[in-house]
């Protein structure tokens, strides 16, 4: 079945960003105007929590819907972990604690009545496709809690990952010792919901540095546009629409710095995944080719030719597989294009990450 | 002495005439005089002849009534809004008691002649240094005598004005007089708090981590009416209480969890609360209705303010980790549980934090928890002194019992220290726990004493 979540309310519109999916207006930046309304344009939905507290509901009919909604995560025990390592009952209780506090405004009405961002009808709804279609729960309210951000995200945008977070503090360090590339221009590429482009935003400060963020899906070019904006960043932060270094041809040794978090699950792993990755989530933003290694390999090859001497890389990896495929590729292939080349764990102790400089 | 009769005489006549009792300005100002010494109140001491009578002869009423027999009288105290003269009196004297306990009142008097032979010395300030640390501390001390002393004056001048109405028949003086009276069984109460209250840590914000015993799904439910109930003592007080870290039941209640609480003297009063809490009840877990018996550990851990000297963590010390990590993580992976542990080697403390939204947040908030870890653990080296109040979860054996609370066969909680208790179940769990906090507060001061 497919999931719809109809928003008609949509308060924080904004001028309408995005020119079609035409890779031709590669350079074109993004934020700068109003310009006419393309013909087919998409629009970023609005999180619960940042709805109006319009629909005025009875505390009873709340508490009931909660005591079923706590019924059915029960149920489920740990059907899911067995199966595709899926959320148990306690994490499907947190999320409902989460997507009370996002939906119920507090404090209430009265003693009887509370004021609530989303009815309640639509709730029963919601916690039925979290759990009966596993449709993720980042996507039932719209939004992830990612570093110290709060993000916009909905289909066809992949959910950032706790692991990614790590990817700002690499930066962080790198800018603070290396005054240059604080002032210097980043790219995000595939930047999604826009999470390391923003946070990147904010490690520069007010410097002069700023970010490119590239996505070739036009859903994620208006949702990072969204949240651009909600963190009031788009004169640091420039989307641009189009593959990986194509819309960056202006770019060619002037980069100081690139991130990425490009799809790297090997083909043949997709079938298996967790439902709510497999099913729900963008395969454009998860499938990395036969051996996972197609995009890592092309950002390898477009660090080389972009970044200008001295300029930092980190890219996110399947694990220490891939990161030791990626060093060797750099060794050999790209021979004298780079330094200081090094493998880094996430706090699960998996080899995540490989950084470095170029030459 | 006929001289100090006589004046105080005139000044009682003085006051009738004037018709309100404006004899003591400083019991109304409710200043926190025992964190800021220096701060001297502006009471007319006729003269330093006089103080000296007031400071170690005992003061006494017109009639020779001193504070000790007001004490040895055991005046019953009954609520403010319906006592008698007597019950104030006999409520503010105890406060004065208690406040001259904290003071070490016996060992003050030593000390400042002690001090005040080295400060008349002819080279007293050939070591500036030492003579500053001195002479603070003579000021300091004295400060703290005056204001006792005042306090326990205008207790005895109240009485004498109230007495002296009766005799003239004058309602207005003695209404007026009772009046006050009341106002400074308030003062001294809060100043009472105050002195109990004074401990280095005492007025910083705390953790309180709960530990559900061995026993199964009624253990775990009775941590979680604990937690609960410290939620509740916590929104009473206006504290902010926020959940750090909860680990729940398989079928109810938790089996352990860490809240903070925010707000002056959180820690002060929670740390009365450190130890084993026990129920005794028919448990709705059980079918056949059999009573059981249930542990819960409690253990408090004041978060240092920023002026305090924090341990310095060091990030190679540390291990952070992904709480329940597991697979092969990165994009295969949509969880929302981002909770991590954090480890800090050298000394093998842990942190978890799992309920924020965000690993980041949930990691600050974990580094928040094992910073105080590690300070408590650094106090505790440094001060012996404060052992009582310094232990982890790990340190409270389950012998350390300070309270059983009793829903069957009868209802019950009493604290095992103070013997105080309370034949009302439901309000204790409700939260109400400051008549427990403070009779083991004032009798922690009577251990003290004894020591």
């Amino acid at each position: 079945m497919k999931v719809t979540l109809t928003s008609v309310y949509s308060p924080y519109c904004f001028p309408t960003l995005l020119k079609s999916s035409s890779l031709s207006t590669l350079c074109r930046p993004f934020c700068s105007s109003a310009l006419p309304s393309p013909p087919t344009c998409v629009k970023p939905q609005v999180p619960i929590f940042l709805r109006p507290p319009i629909y005025s509901n009875k505390l009873c009919d709340l508490n009931k819907w909660h005591d079923w909604a706590k019924g059915v995560a029960f149920s489920i025990g740990s059907t899911f972990v067995h199966s595709d390592n899926g959320p148990d009952s306690s994490i499907l209780c947190r999320e409902l604690k989460w997507l009370m506090e996002d939906a119920v405004e507090v404090p209430s009405l009265d003693d009887e009545r509370v004021r609530m961002r989303i009815d309640i009808e639509e709730l029963y709804c919601l916690w039925k496709q979290r759990v009966h279609e596993r449709r993720p729960f980042q996507y039932v309210v719209g939004c992830e809690h990612w570093r110290d951000l709060v993000l916009s995200v909905q289909e066809g945008v992949l959910i950032p990952r706790p692991e990614t977070e790590l990817v700002v503090d690499f930066v962080s360090d790198v800018v603070s010792e290396n005054e240059e590339l604080k002032r210097g221009v980043w790219a995000d590429l595939g930047t999604g919901s826009g999470a390391l482009a923003i946070s990147i935003g904010g490690v520069l400060g007010s410097g002069g540095g700023r970010v490119i963020a590239t996505d070739l899906s036009p859903v994620a070019v208006a949702v990072a546009a969204y949240n651009v904006h909600r963190y009031c960043l788009q004169d640091k932060i420039e989307l641009r629409e189009g593959s990986w270094f194509e819309p960056l041809k202006d770019m060619e040794g002037k980069l100081a710095g690139l991130v990425s978090n490009p799809p790297y699950i090997p083909s043949k792993d997709i079938s298996g995944l967790q439902a709510e990755v497999g099913r729900h989530e963008p395969r454009l933003a998860l499938d990395g080719g036969i051996d996972g290694l197609h995009a890592l390999l092309h950002l390898c090859d477009g660090a080389a030719l972009l970044l200008k001497p001295g300029g930092f890389f980190a890219f996110e990896t399947n694990g220490e597989q891939q990161c030791k495929a990626l060093i060797d590729y750099m060794e050999n292939n790209r021979r004298g294009s780079f330094c200081n080349l090094e493998i880094r764990a996430d706090f699960a102790r998996i080899q995540r990450f490989v950084i470095g400089f170029r030459q | 002495m006929s001289c100090f009769v006589r004046t105080k005489r005139l000044s009682l006549f003085l006051v009738k005439l004037v018709g309100k009792s404006s004899l003591s300005p400083h019991i109304l100002c409710s200043s926190s005089w025992f964190c800021c010494p220096r701060k001297t109140a502006p009471y007319c001491v006729p003269s330093s002849a006089l103080l000296q009578i007031r400071f170690w002869a005992a003061a006494s009423t017109s009639d020779g009534l001193t504070l000790q027999a007001i004490l040895a009288n055991n005046w019953s105290i009954l609520d403010e809004n319906d006592g008698d003269w007597k019950s104030h009196a006999s409520a503010i004297a105890r406060s004065i008691h208690l406040i001259k306990r904290r003071l070490q009142w016996d060992k003050l008097k030593p000390r400042l002649d002690m001090l005040s032979f080295q400060l008349n010395k002819a080279d007293f300030w050939d070591d500036p240094m030492r003579a500053a640390k001195l002479s603070r501390e003579h000021g300091s001390l004295l400060g703290k005598m005056k204001l006792v002393n005042a306090l326990e004056q205008d207790l005895l001048d109240h009485i004498d004005l109230i007495k002296l109405a009766r005799q003239d028949n004058d309602a207005h003086l003695e209404s007026e007089s009772l009046k006050a009276l009341v106002n400074m069984r308030k003062n001294a109460k809060e100043k009472e708090l105050e002195a109990l209250l004074a401990g280095d840590q005492d007025s910083c914000s705390c953790y309180i981590e709960i530990q559900a015993g061995a026993g199964g799904t009624e253990s775990m439910d009775w941590a979680a009416m604990v937690m609960q109930m410290y939620m509740s003592w916590a929104q009473r007080r206006r504290y902010k209480v926020t959940v750090v870290d909860e680990m729940p039941g398989e079928i109810a209640g938790i089996k352990r969890a860490t809240i903070k609480v925010d707000g002056e003297f959180a820690f002060g009063y929670a740390k009365a609360e450190i130890g084993v809490h026990r129920l005794v009840r028919i448990s709705p877990f059980d079918s056949n209705k059999r009573r059981h018996t249930s542990f819960a550990a409690v253990a408090v851990i004041p978060i240092l303010g920023d002026g305090s000297t924090h341990v310095q963590i060091n990030e190679s010390d540390l291990r952070i980790e992904r709480f329940r990590a597991g697979g092969a993580g990165g994009q295969h992976v949509n969880t929302t549980e981002s909770a991590v542990r954090i480890v800090h080697i050298p000394t093998g403390v842990t942190a978890t934090c799992q309920n924020e939204r965000s690993q980041h947040q949930n990691k600050a908030s974990a580094m928040a928890v094992l910073q105080s870890r590690l300070d408590q653990l650094e106090l505790a080296r440094q001060a012996q002194l404060n052992a009582q109040h310094t232990k982890s979860l790990t340190d409270i054996t389950w012998g350390s019992q300070i309270r059983s609370y009793v829903l069957h066969p009868y209802r019950m909680v009493k604290d095992l220290r103070t013997n105080y208790e309370v034949s009302d179940p439901d309000s204790v769990l409700e939260g109400d726990l400051d008549g427990f906090i403070l009779s083991y507060l004032s009798a922690s001061l009577d251990k003290d004493d004894d020591a």
